[in-house]
């Protein structure tokens, strides 16, 4: 069974180097069972991709921290603090909730994506998440907060575009203390760059409750024919159960 | 990547964006679209109750003496309202083959190379491969899930399924295996919104005999599958099993 890495965790700074450097490897390990390009088709994004440059922290593009709001500074310097202080406060994954979205596309894990007739689903390793993302829909009228929110995508040239709304405020955006509430709104655009070799997201992130204004985050993703998704069961042996809202080693 | 099959719609959209100088917003992109009669995608629910599972046959499944005795003592502490066996009470996986039998959800994605069921309980994948050589099961770290391999028979597809943790029953009642189990599938459509799956379980350490049990599913038309997180539904239920 897979260890859990649960955020937050005293040395997890190690930890996330580790992975990190397994995630910024661009060298094909093991036999492919796929060509070393995704299909020529640009709007081809079915397989199993992984990120490149895994930070726990997420900065804007412009490289620094999101333009926080006064309330959205204050739960990232309480957040800083708590880690700095040994007792992290607990975030959904620590819980075995799902990740969310953004945070979700985050993750030092193999991602699938899946298309079929009206839906792309995206498949994480981490923690089981699905992602499913209605084709050429509007959103519902009425929405139950969830942790995955409701996504609608659509194609833009041979990007595709996925709009998410309807988050619960359970989730965190980045690893670190980067948070936002049930206003969050997250525009992704997806698509392929260096000739099929990785995938670009360009992440908007919009909640006026904890950020200024609008902001944007670049994730990319190495293509990876020669990984499968393994099975990952956060439920099974989560030794790291909050107590108080608070994560700790066990 | 595999060829795209069909390319539906493509040349009579492009023409259309000429005429209008879009950016072509709509543009469909390229999507597989598996042969009808092996065209399971879409959304699927159980018939009938299966927490308690007989074979095709309508008996109970052959149990040996060990097997007999873990399952007497399952269906005595469900009676007893304390099925602790029963890993769903703590929001672990429900495993394989017991999630086929959830009174839940489940959404069929296809590909070339792949089939994928979604299950809505516990939000778990279930991957399929039809590319793939199972490994020897000495081979695989014993997984919920097992580890799945499938190919086409004309309009069924035939998965095996092995490499199973024993930390799961088959059924509520509490029907036990081990992790020598394996699992054959025969899984076809009996009409356009009937789906059935004829499952067979072969685990000599369990059972005198391999036994299979047959389950349908009715199509859903315009469902989609809900957010379902046990972890949050119940925490305590969660904290104390960890």
């Amino acid at each position: 069974m897979r260890i859990l890495l649960q955020a937050g965790l005293v040395g997890l700074g190690m930890l996330a180097a580790a992975t990190a450097a397994r995630a910024q490897s661009d060298v094909i390990e093991g036999p492919l069972i796929r060509p070393a390009v995704s299909s020529s088709d640009p709007r081809d994004l079915s397989g199993v991709w992984f990120i490149r440059l895994y930070n726990r922290q997420i900065n804007s593009t412009l490289g620094r921290l999101p333009p926080f709001t006064e309330k959205g500074k204050a739960e990232w310097d309480k957040r800083v603090k708590a880690e700095k202080d040994g007792s992290p406060i607990a975030d959904a994954s620590a819980y075995c909730w799902p990740h969310g979205v953004p945070r979700v596309m985050n993750s030092p894990y193999p991602i699938q994506i899946i298309q079929t007739d009206g839906e792309t689903t995206i498949v994480h390793e981490v923690a089981h998440n699905i992602r499913h993302i209605y084709m050429d829909q509007s959103h519902p009228q009425s929405i139950t907060p969830s942790f995955m929110g409701d996504s609608v995508g659509h194609w833009e040239g041979d990007t595709l575009v996925i709009d998410t709304i309807g988050l619960n405020d359970l989730t965190w955006i980045d690893e670190v203390g980067v948070i936002h509430g049930k206003q969050l709104h997250v525009i992704e655009h997806i698509r392929k760059i260096e000739d099929g070799h990785a995938l670009e997201n360009i992440i908007r992130i919009e909640d006026p409750e904890f950020f200024k204004e609008p902001w944007y985050a670049r994730i990319t993703y190495a293509w990876r024919p020669d990984l499968r998704l393994s099975e990952y069961v956060c439920e099974e042996n989560n030794r790291n159960m909050p107590v108080n809202g608070h994560t700790v080693a066990q | 990547m595999m060829p795209r099959v069909s390319f539906r719609g493509l040349a009579p959209l492009a023409a259309a964006l000429l005429l209008l100088g879009s950016t072509g917003s709509s543009l469909a992109q390229p999507i597989y679209h598996p042969p009808p009669g092996q065209n399971f995608e879409g959304v699927w629910l159980i018939v009938g109750d299966h927490s308690l599972i007989k074979t095709v046959k309508g008996k109970l499944p052959p149990l040996n003496r060990a097997g007999a005795a873990e399952y007497a003592a399952h269906l005595k502490a469900r009676k007893a309202g304390k099925p602790d066996f029963d890993t769903i009470q703590t929001c672990k996986p429900h495993g394989f083959p017991r999630i086929l039998f959830a009174a839940y959800p489940i959404e069929v994605l296809q590909e070339p190379k792949q089939v994928t069921f979604i299950h809505e309980v516990h939000h778990m994948p279930r991957i399929v491969y039809l590319d793939l050589t199972l490994p020897k099961l000495e081979d695989i770290d014993p997984k919920w899930m097992g580890e799945s391999a499938g190919h086409w028979e004309g309009d069924t597809l035939v998965v095996d399924s092995l490499g199973f943790n024993d930390l799961t029953t088959l059924d509520t009642a509490g029907l036990p295996h081990s992790t020598d189990m394996r699992v054959h599938e025969r899984i076809r459509k009996l009409d356009s919104d009937t789906l059935e799956d004829l499952i067979t379980v072969d685990d000599p350490k369990t059972y005198t005999a391999a036994w299979s049990t047959r389950v349908t599913y009715k199509r859903q038309p315009g469902r989609r599958l809900k957010e379902y997180v046990c972890t949050y539904s119940n925490p305590e239920a969660h904290a104390a099993g960890r």
